[in-house]
């Protein structure tokens, strides 16, 4: 094991003095920091300031609207009927970007059109909506109560009607959760990928310049091959760390200073709102549903249930992952052999995409159960069950497919060893699945 | 000592070693000699126990070879491998470390063999950025950075000039000299000649002989003696008579002669002598020993020609 450690030493410092690895440990986490400003900056696409034509032939809201000074949205009344045909092409109502028809029966029927020429974003969609109930709201209550608007919203409590199946009482099962584990098992496949392929191509390295033969004879091949999968495996976790850290801070850095609108209701200009209505925008209002993102990066995610399972099955599934791609490097007659070998294990990890994908939307059938326990597509299945939590008592299912992780890692390693020591001072072969059976067997 | 019993290799059912038996003594360089395909690298791979025999057993002091053996065991491979990506000091560190040595030895020991073979200058190098030949000094400090007891260096002097193989000769020497044993596999058979004590001879899997350099050559030799002396042809030729056969005459000036005769019959270095004695004025006279290249390949026709019957 002293060996182990010393070559996994070496080839953590091998990594970090290439100037590629500590360029990606930034750019990796700028492009997703990027990616995510983009999409929170574009999300909202729609039109941002607007003329609004408020048609209200009975007079209803008396040619008042519950709103502060705002430029991005100016209401205009109208006291008469208009035709939508008209609206769309008469010459006096071109400077008007949307229309609001108020019908008569709206405190009965509480239906309101709104007619517009160009989308308007979400933000503005939301607050329309806001101001037009709130004003609507202010004449029902003087309509049909004695009470003042300001006690009547103190009493008015929304009633929420919350469908849970009875196999999921806490509504664990939640389909958005689940995005979030999915996200998760994405990143530990990314990375096997990533550093799988680095760990071929570092035996095979090893092996076609020779230095193999140099180590064997100080080292056992078994504890040269876990130094490399180690030291590689360091690596990815470091960089793991730091795009971690970068992105989270990075995220932070959005929330707190460039996006800060989207976040804080309370910042919508000149609504005045209660805590179940901030609260209820946050949750279930489009705007904070417009951009699914938003919701899964800042909301979703437990990092304190889902880090220590994300980090020992990403080193589980790595470890197993890691010791076919440390089988094909050594047996391999050159380093650009064995590339046949590798589309299957790639074929496998794109079977744990679909193993994901399942588990998301059918985490019940019978192809997800066994996918739970496979222990190549297992980390994917069992992080998209954590992300929906756990009944009581069913986190066994999860320790048992955590085991069978643990022991199929420690079995193909061992096979891995095997061929490794009996292939990694073969030369001159093209790699066939003849030459890896044999190997299997001899020791 | 090294104690090899019965040691049996095959690889998919072609043999590599056949039941080989020999000692490698302490403090002695030993020659491991054979042509392409005898098994020499199999049997340097089981002693460095890169590959374990399919049969037999080696002891080394007594011990079974075991992993605790490896700090002993210095390597050199004849496929030489370095980092490239590596500096000089960092390779030779961490190779030391892998053969047991802490940090600090390491270190301290690679200065003092980068002193010793005055490239000092190079530590900071990177190994891609190193030549052929100083690339294989480096290798040949790896091999000995950790002081081992037993040394194993196949094909040492490849890729080296003739100064270096000078400085590399020495070095085993010295190292002969302070009891450690080499274990040399080669076929440059000048250096065999020059500082092997015992070797073995591998043939197709088999030990074919094994003793020390000079009962080796002496055991083929061909009858053939070097005379150096003053005086004429006739003369030579008239003291010669029937008993020997002149092969090769050199003339060296000033009515000096190097000459090349072989035997005839039973006749001894002593009949030469008393032929000469008073006919010439000799200046020295010696048995030609054949040269571990022709014992080499004497043995191996004899060999082959067995094999074929």
């Amino acid at each position: 094991m002293r060996n182990s450690l010393i070559i996994a030493k070496r080839e953590l410092r091998e990594r970090l003095e290439n100037r590629s690895f500590i360029a990606m440990l930034f750019i990796g986490p700028l492009l997703i920091l990027a990616f995510i400003y983009f999409l929170l900056q574009f999300g909202d696409q729609g039109k941002t300031n607007m003329k609004v034509l408020i048609v209200d032939p009975s007079g209803l809201l008396e040619n008042k609207i519950t709103s502060q000074e705002s430029k991005a949205l100016t209401y205009y009344f109208y006291d008469d009927y208009i035709e939508i045909a008209e609206f769309k092409d008469g010459k006096r109502f071109q400077e008007f970007d949307a229309m609001i028809e108020l019908n008569e029966k709206v405190l009965i029927n509480k239906k309101v059109f709104l007619f517009y020429r160009e989308a308007p974003s979400v933000d503005l969609k939301m607050k329309m909506k806001f101001e037009v109930e709130r004003r609507v709201e202010e004449v029902m209550i003087e309509q049909f109560t004695q009470l003042s608007v300001n006690a009547f919203r103190q009493i008015k409590q929304p009633l929420n009607i919350d469908f849970r199946s009875v196999y999921d009482p806490k509504n664990e099962a939640d389909n958005s959760s689940s995005w979030v584990g999915f996200f998760f098992g994405l990143i530990i496949l990314f990375f096997i990928s990533l550093f799988g392929m680095t760990v071929l191509r570092g035996i095979a390295k090893d092996k076609s310049n020779r230095v193999a033969e140099l180590m064997l004879a100080s080292v056992k091949s078994r504890d040269m091959m876990l130094g490399k999968i180690m030291g590689i495996g360091w690596a990815a976790l470091l960089q793991l760390f730091a795009w971690t850290v970068l992105v989270g801070l990075g995220l932070f850095v959005f929330k707190s200073f460039f996006f800060k609108d989207i976040f804080d209701a309370s910042s919508f200009e000149g609504i005045q709102m209660s805590e179940e209505v901030k609260n209820e925008i946050l949750t279930n209002s489009s705007i904070a549903k417009y951009n699914a993102f938003i919701d899964l990066i800042y909301h979703r995610i437990n990092f304190w249930v889902m880090m220590p399972h994300f980090v020992l099955l990403f080193v589980l599934s790595y470890l197993f992952y890691a010791s076919f791609f440390s089988a094909i490097g050594a047996t391999a007659g050159t380093e650009s052999d064995g590339q046949q070998f590798v589309i299957p294990i790639f074929v496998v990890l794109m079977v744990s995409v679909y193993a994901g994908y399942l588990s998301v939307y059918w985490p019940d059938s019978q192809l997800a159960h066994l996918f739970l326990y496979l222990p190549f597509t297992s980390a994917m299945v069992i992080l998209i069950n954590i992300s929906n939590g756990f009944a009581i008592g069913s986190y066994i299912e999860t320790m048992l497919s955590i085991l069978i992780l643990i022991v199929s890692s420690g079995l193909f390693l061992s096979i891995a060893g095997r061929l490794y020591k009996n292939g990694i001072l073969a030369y001159g072969h093209t790699l066939r699945l003849r030459n890896l059976l044999q190997w299997l067997k001899k020791y | 000592m090294i104690e090899i019993n019965q040691i049996s290799k095959s690889f998919d059912r072609k043999v590599a070693l056949d039941g080989l038996i020999f000692q490698i003594p302490k403090g002695q360089i030993f020659g491991l000699l054979g042509p392409n395909g005898a098994g020499k690298t199999t049997l340097i791979r089981i002693l460095n126990q890169i590959i374990l025999p399919d049969n037999g057993t080696i002891r080394v002091d007594g011990k079974l070879l075991n992993e605790s053996h490896w700090k002993n065991f210095g390597y050199l491979p004849e496929e030489r491998g370095l980092y490239k990506s590596m500096k000089v000091i960092d390779m030779l560190v961490f190779l030391a470390k892998l053969r047991g040595m802490s940090n600090y030895d390491a270190l301290k020991n690679t200065n003092y063999w980068l002193d010793k073979f005055d490239i000092k200058e190079w530590s900071n190098k990177y190994i891609a950025s190193l030549s052929k030949g100083m690339s294989q000094k480096v290798q040949f400090i790896a091999a000995v950075v950790h002081e081992p007891e037993y040394l194993i260096l196949d094909e040492p002097l490849s890729g080296f000039d003739p100064i270096n193989v000078e400085l590399i000769l020495n070095e085993l020497k010295l190292m002969k000299s302070e009891g450690k044993s080499i274990i040399l596999s080669t076929h440059n058979m000048q250096s065999v000649e020059e500082i092997c004590d015992d070797v073995v001879l591998l043939h197709k899997s088999k030990l074919i002989a094994s003793d020390t350099v000079e009962n080796l050559r002496s055991s083929v030799k061909n009858g053939l003696f070097s005379i150096r002396f003053s005086g004429n042809m006739i003369a030579l030729a008239n003291a010669l008579w029937t008993d020997f056969e002149l092969i090769e005459t050199k003339e060296l000036g000033n009515n000096r002669f190097q000459v090349l005769v072989r035997k005839r019959g039973e006749r001894t270095f002593e009949d030469l002598i008393n032929n000469l004695m008073g006919k010439l004025t000799l200046e020295a006279v010696e048995e030609k020993l054949p040269s571990m290249q022709e014992v080499f390949m004497s043995l191996i026709t004899k060999e082959e020609v067995l094999h074929a019957e």
